[in-house]
């Protein structure tokens, strides 16, 4: 397998972890710095999820770019046996899911003080 | 294709035709008599009585639901009295929640999934006996427990305090948790196999896009299982302790909190609702494909879909717990997300009106059922949207409107699908079609009296009525819609009588089915109806994600497992390109033993702490029999 088949076969699996991995962060991560927000800033909180946000949908964006690139003849004539592009597909949707579980939570952090937590 | 052999051992590329079945069937049968029966591991045996028996409890749940309408049916009938009332409705929530409608999917699953997916077994097949085991006994410990008058009384829920020691001194409670305990551990078990099977034993070639949908939800719905269920085990397992030895997690004047039950059950209790509704959505995906004669539209989408219902379904517990006075803030963030997972529920139904709408629907009783399920699934998601919202939720909650929601959803979104499914693969598992014009009979009647039972109750939620009552005085104004929605009761109870009769009657009289009598597209129709006990005599090789449709004629298929032991092949997760072969274990009593040690254990552990020192050892004698080396082949390895 060459350098850049291997890149492309990351890639298409990295839209599928990204979201999910930023929705952990986050949750984990507005546990940590509900204090910090509380004494500092409030914003910090907000500030994560909306990074985080972004870093789910650029799984999307990276999964659609291997969709792009990949076989979308596959999916034409519904044979299957594509599962790198089918994982690709499953990352332009878990991105988008993520993305919304996250701002879900991004509108928490903006309505709830943080020292009431 | 073929594997390499090992010298002196008979494989299946060097047997064909009737040798090859009859070797084949030798070695994978089920042992005859009694004890044999008693040692199945095979997954069609082991899934034919999880169905009949979860059939059962559906029977008895019902007969409940129906004493239940009998006393509702008009104002202060003293047909039940309120203690009666209380252990009816308690065990009729109970039984159909954990004994028919999770066991009875995951049933269908236990039986179909290796066929589906083209392997000989389901992964870990004497833990799957095992499971049934646990499933049977505690469902009987239950239900002996009511005829004894112990049948618990709390509500399916059994909310703390009233399930305290303090409010309930009776055995009641106790009895409800461990029969959760018992359940829970079946359908772990059952996750783990079905989790297992599909990752490692599909057939070469059947790559993840070409899992056919109804094996996708159920791979969803036992993550969900294994994610879900925990919750609910240490929630009972806590209660009994409370009870047993005085604990307090939910003494209030200790430290503890009754606010955690509630967060522990309902943490269960929503991921419950997609537990029973997602393999319907498999049920529904299999049979309009076969119907509408096309594949689904959206594969893709529809597995996204069913993907972010699973997640999503842990993020919407808090709005049963609307009116408990939590800040009104987090519960308003709550009803974003409930309402977030009507989008994709939303999205498998579009694609699916999109299917039937494409393709050239032939309108068999198993599609008439789908569509009923469309129906009357939307309207309980339209509710869901209502109760979803704070408001009016909080005026509603613990009435008759919550009531009818529920029954829409479940009924709609699980039943519905499951008796299509019935009538779907009825003529795979006893060779035989089921009548089609009862089958029509049975589906207007469930289709007619479910509305004219459940719809009603919503207005009755409406103009006040609470759940949970026994009776009600004649000047509330209730009895009219309370006597229609008996009465639906009733036409909705004999469609089921319906089908009972259908099934008795088609398995003695019914047309012969053939492999494959709808020509639908998948690998379980590949084999013969009933299938033999070693499914395939060779392992299909999967070239299209319809492997049927697009090669009926010749399915290639992969030669060079052992003909004179038990093995399955073993493939990789994403491509499911062949790895190694792997026995698959043999018939074994031990697993029925040591469900009978456990069993003792966990009914001894609700009358004393002791019985987890005595009930031990008998267990753990059990598990070393189970696993102790017998000098096979397997073994060696």
């Amino acid at each position: 397998m060459t350098e850049a088949d291997r890149r492309s076969r990351l890639l298409y699996w990295a839209g599928v972890a990204l979201g999910p991995i930023a929705w952990g962060v986050n949750l984990q991560g507005v546990y940590v710095l509900a204090h910090f927000s509380c004494e500092k800033t409030r914003m910090s909180g907000a500030i994560v999820s909306a990074v985080l946000a972004i870093v789910s949908l650029a799984g999307t964006l990276i999964s659609a770019r291997a969709v792009r690139r990949g076989a979308e003849a596959e999916w034409a004539d519904a044979q299957g046996g594509g599962p790198r592009t089918f994982m690709a597909w499953l990352g332009v949707g878990s991105g988008v899911l993520f993305a919304l579980v996250i701002a879900n939570q991004l509108a928490a952090s903006l309505m709830i003080s943080p020292c009431l937590r | 294709m073929s594997m390499a052999a090992e010298p002196n051992e008979l494989r299946d590329d060097v047997l064909n035709g009737l040798r090859l079945s009859r070797q084949l069937e030798k070695v994978w049968r089920t042992p005859s008599g009694l004890v044999g029966a008693l040692m199945s591991v095979d997954h069609k045996v082991v899934g034919r009585r999880y169905i009949l028996t979860a059939f059962a409890f559906l029977l008895l749940g019902g007969i409940l639901a129906i004493l239940m309408r009998v006393q509702l049916a008009g104002p202060e009938k003293t047909f039940l009295s309120a203690d009666k009332y209380n252990q009816i409705f308690t065990m009729h929530g109970s039984t159909m929640m954990f004994l028919f409608a999770v066991p009875v999917m995951e049933a269908f699953a236990v039986y179909l999934v290796p066929l589906m997916v083209g392997t000989r077994n389901i992964a870990f097949p004497r833990l799957n006996a095992f499971s049934y085991w646990m499933f049977l006994f505690g469902g009987c410990f239950l239900w002996i427990s009511f005829a004894l008058n112990v049948g618990p009384d709390v509500g399916w829920f059994a909310y703390v305090p009233l399930s305290s020691l303090q409010y309930t001194p009776t055995k009641r409670p106790d009895v409800w948790a461990q029969m959760i305990t018992f359940t829970e551990v079946a359908a772990l078990a059952v996750s783990v196999e079905i989790v297992v099977t599909v990752f490692k034993l599909r057939a070469p070639g059947m790559t993840l896009d070409r899992i056919p949908l109804f094996v996708w939800a159920m791979l969803v719905t036992s993550f969900l299982v294994m994610f879900a269920m925990p919750s609910v085990m240490v929630a009972s397992t806590s209660l009994i302790l409370d009870r047993l030895v005085n604990t307090r997690f939910y003494d209030s004047s200790s430290g503890g909190h009754p606010l955690l039950w509630q967060h522990l059950f309902w943490f269960f209790g929503h991921p419950e609702v997609y537990i029973i509704f997602i393999p319907g959505t498999g049920m529904v995906s299999a049979i309009l494909a076969t119907f509408a004669r096309r594949p689904v539209i959206g594969y893709p989408v529809v597995i996204l879909s069913l993907i972010a219902t699973g997640f999503l379904s842990f993020g919407l517990w808090v709005h049963h717990m609307f009116v408990t006075g939590l800040p009104q803030l987090g519960a308003g963030l709550f009803t974003a997300s409930s309402m977030l997972i009507a989008v994709p529920s939303g999205l498998q139904i579009f694609c699916w009106l999109a299917t039937l709408w494409d393709g050239r629907p032939v309108y068999r009783t198993p599609l008439l059922f789908v569509i009923g399920f469309i129906v009357i699934f939307v309207l309980g998601g339209l509710s869901g949207v209502m109760v979803a919202s704070v408001p009016i939720d909080t005026q509603v909650h613990d009435t008759y409107f919550v009531v009818a929601h529920f029954h829409y959803v479940l009924i709609g979104g699980a039943v519905f699908p499951l008796v299509g499914a019935v009538y779907y693969w009825f003529p795979k598992i006893a060779g035989r079609m089921l009548s089609e014009r009862l089958g029509r009979w049975n589906f207007w009647l469930a289709f007619i009296g479910f509305n004219v039972a459940f719809f009603p109750m919503h207005i009755l939620g409406l103009i006040g009525m609470p759940r949970r009552v026994y009776t009600y005085t004649a000047d509330m104004d209730w009895a009219h819609l309370n006597l229609l929605s008996s009465g639906g009761a009733l036409i909705f109870a004999l469609s089921f009588a319906l089908l009972l009769v259908n099934v008795i009657y088609s398995l003695r009289k019914g047309e012969l089915a053939g492999d494959n009598p709808w020509n639908a597209s998948t690998l379980e129709w590949a084999t013969s109806s009933p299938p033999p006990p070693q499914n395939f005599d060779r392992i299909p090789v999967v070239k299209h994600r319809d492997p049927l449709w697009a090669d009926n004629e010749s399915l290639p298929v992969v030669a060079g497992l052992s003909a004179e032991r038990r093995e399955v092949l073993l493939t990789s997760l994403a491509e499911a390109e062949p790895q190694i072969r792997e026995a698959s274990p043999e018939p074994s009593i031990w697993p029925l033993l040591a469900a009978i040690a456990t069993t003792v254990f966990f009914i001894g552990s609700i009358f004393t702490p002791w019985a987890v020192l005595w009930g031990t050892p008998p267990m753990a004698v059990t598990l070393i029999g189970w696993f102790w080396p017998a000098g096979s082949k397997e073994d060696e390895e």
